[in-house]
């Protein structure tokens, strides 16, 4: 009898183990959903928020706040999103044209409790939502749509665009901090209880600590090469989204950053290969095709350094001041304010960060971001001088993305920065 | 020193043989695209025509949407880059290129040495683009190369104010079964083209002088209606659809193991 032919099997090839901040994040991401679904249970209200709310009320209140948006994002990456997607699309009848992360999170909405539907981190039910408008004007109609499909209160605060101010005029501020003070009393009748102030100032002082830390950690990026993969911030975005006022967000961006120091120390970088080129990435992920992005990237030996989603979350103001506070998040998100302040801001940035192109995500789902880019791009091109490429995707929604094109955009960019180093030299 | 360059497109392959960066040897152009035999068809046909063996050749670099499969590559540059180094060997003063390829639509902006200095191409939609001429060159019942001859009998120039190549395609059957002229409908075709590829040379900035490659450059109605929207001459090349190939066999050269050997 012949022997059975054996045939040698590939080893896989081991993945890197996560640094300890990678670890600390995903355990925390785990504490805040157990954390709801407990509260749940208990039968306490949890709240759902758009990603740049005063997050600090509620966490000077305890209770559990969770954000579709973020949720959207992580469920994405996950490739888990296009069955809440389709759900919206078909069952529910939303149009294609709305932003997918309100289409995802309206399907998942619908289905939760149904166990055909399955997603890591599923949402709770919840009891109450929180919305401001300053990074997107769809998210009212979007948490309108939630309130009614819950029949829930919904809690609003009403930003207004910063068209060509570079600081908010007096009662615009007055009229956001009015707004906030209301935001509290509403609140303190939802839930029956008093605000404590003393610890609200605690709150505020632990938020711009995380915030302080994670500028000083971005900023470490600066060096030449890069101790960070530039999308390594779009994973450490999350503690500052979900957690900016928690003090568990402070000891994972402590550990980032003696992490990226030690890289700095040691001559490493987390950026899977050679940096030859740097740039700066403009827009939300495509977190879809997260990995087939940044392989391409690191094929091409470009490191995306910078980007200038993740400063949206860069609240600052002095603990204890109402004004300022009201202030910092009606401008934080770059969707707020005008072109030429955004541009202004990339164009600081690709200098600061030595950048030698741009990289530009028009996303389908977020035109408020993306509008900026096609007039951006020249005032990029003309005050930097470097080149900027854009190639079409979408932050939840895998129709839109396309490899082969993203990839002759990232080659197309190479080959003109690589022309343009090589004259740099023969200059100098 | 021979160098070879295969431009894989989308709908069709090509390939040039290059005797020391400066003369074609040989050309081919097989309408058929990535994922078929066209590849290796052109590769084959080139160095037929050029009467000599693969061993001859001293560097091969490929393009176009299929450059990361074909084994015997050295090198592969996008078609970026190919077209704008192509169209500068043939025309040393265009600074703009016009490439309307299988499903996308480039424009690339050349500095003075015929770098490619930026580019700016179509979004997600094949409105503009050769595939788009393929599908109303269908529904017309002709083939794609009467197109040009068929846009110079026009009458007039019929509006087709769909740009997405599915609801014009609509938009056509409605007009033929309304008896509008095929010729007048082939000029309005045309004219949808030119108004969509001159949005993308108006954002990439135009500066004189205006060339175009790619297949479609030799349909002579685009060409025109092209003219028209960008109110400037457009050069084509006979060997506009070679373009590709050549940028590849001059990037095969210039990167001869050894450094550019003297032409």
């Amino acid at each position: 009898m012949a022997e059975p032919e054996v045939t040698a099997q590939p080893v896989k090839k081991p993945k890197r183990p996560l640094p300890k901040s990678r670890l600390m994040v995903n355990e925390q991401t785990t504490g805040v959903y157990a954390a709801a679904y407990e509260a749940k249970k208990r039968g306490e209200p949890v709240g759902w928020s758009t990603a740049i709310f005063p997050q600090e009320i509620c966490e000077t209140f305890d209770i559990p706040v969770l954000y579709p948006e973020n949720n959207a994002a992580s469920v994405s990456a996950k490739h888990m999103g296009e069955q809440f997607i389709s759900h919206a699309e078909g069952a529910m009848r939303y149009p294609i044209n709305i932003c997918s992360y309100a289409r995802l999170n309206i399907g998942m909405a619908d289905v939760i409790g149904n166990p055909e539907f399955q997603a890591d981190p599923m949402l709770p039910r919840p009891d109450f939502l929180l919305i401001v408008n300053n990074s997107c004007t769809q998210l009212m109609k979007w948490y309108e749509a939630l309130a009614r499909m819950f029949d829930i209160p919904l809690f609003f605060i009403d930003c207004l665009f910063n068209y060509y101010e570079e600081e908010p005029a007096p009662h615009r501020i007055k009229y956001l901090r009015s707004q906030i003070e209301n935001y509290i009393k509403n609140m303190e009748k939802f839930l029956g209880r008093k605000f404590d102030w003393d610890r609200f100032l605690e709150v505020q002082k632990i938020s711009q600590r995380n915030r302080e830390l994670f500028n000083e950690i971005v900023a470490l990026n600066e060096r030449k090469p890069a101790p960070m993969s530039g999308f390594d911030l779009f994973n450490y975005m999350a503690p500052l989204v979900i957690c900016r006022g928690k003090a568990s967000t402070t000891a994972i961006l402590e550990q980032l950053k003696k992490e990226v120091l030690e890289h700095i120390a040691n001559n490493t970088s987390t950026f899977p290969a050679e940096e030859k080129y740097r740039v700066h990435w403009e827009g939300i992920a495509c977190w879809p095709n997260l990995g087939f992005t940044l392989k391409t990237l690191k094929n091409y030996n470009v490191n995306a350094v910078m980007n200038g989603y993740v400063t949206a979350w860069d609240i600052a103001y002095e603990p204890g001041d109402l004004d300022g506070m009201a202030k910092a998040y009606q401008t934080s998100s770059t969707n707020s304010l005008s072109t030429p302040t955004i541009m202004g801001k990339r164009i600081d940035s690709i200098k600061h960060f030595g950048c030698d192109g741009m990289l530009c995500h028009v996303n389908r789902s977020c035109k408020l971001m993306t509008f900026h880019i096609h007039v951006g791009r020249e005032m990029v091109e003309e005050q930097c001088g470097v080149p900027c490429a854009n190639f079409d995707g979408d932050q939840s929604d895998t129709r839109v993305f396309n490899e082969a094109q993203y990839e002759t955009r990232v080659q197309g960019l190479v080959e003109i920065m690589e022309e343009n180093k090589k004259k740099q030299k023969q200059e100098v | 020193m021979l160098t070879l360059g295969l431009d894989i497109g989308s709908t069709s392959c090509k390939a040039v043989v290059l005797r020391d960066g400066c003369k074609i040897l040989a050309e081919t152009v097989i309408p058929l695209g990535t994922g078929t035999v066209g590849a290796r068809q052109a590769f084959d046909g080139a160095l037929a025509e050029a009467g000599i063996g693969f061993d001859a050749i001293g560097r091969t670099c490929v393009t176009g949407y299929g450059r990361f499969t074909f084994k015997e590559a050295d090198e592969q540059k996008s078609e970026l880059s190919c077209h704008a180094k192509g169209m500068h060997f043939v025309y040393p003063d265009a600074r703009t290129i016009i490439d309307i390829g299988g499903q996308d639509v480039k424009v690339l902006s050349l500095g003075k040495n015929g770098a490619l200095a930026n580019f700016v191409m179509n979004d997600k939609c094949a409105a503009g683009t050769g595939r788009f001429l393929d599908v109303m060159a269908r529904v017309l019942n002709v083939k794609v190369e009467e197109l040009g001859d068929l846009d110079a009998q026009a009458q007039e120039v019929v509006s087709i104010s769909s740009t997405c190549t599915v609801f014009a395609e609509s938009e056509v059957i409605s007009k033929l079964s309304s008896n509008v002229r095929i010729p007048d409908l082939t000029a309005g075709i045309h004219a949808s083209v030119a108004k969509r590829v001159a949005g993308l040379v108006f954002r990439a900035g135009l500066v004189e002088k205006v060339a175009m490659s790619g297949g479609v450059a030799l349909n002579k109605g685009v060409v025109r209606a092209l003219k028209k929207e960008l109110k400037t001459d457009i050069l084509v090349h006979p060997d506009c659809q070679l373009t590709g190939a050549l940028g590849a066999a001059l990037y095969a050269f210039d990167d001869l193991p050894g450094g550019k050997k003297p032409a």
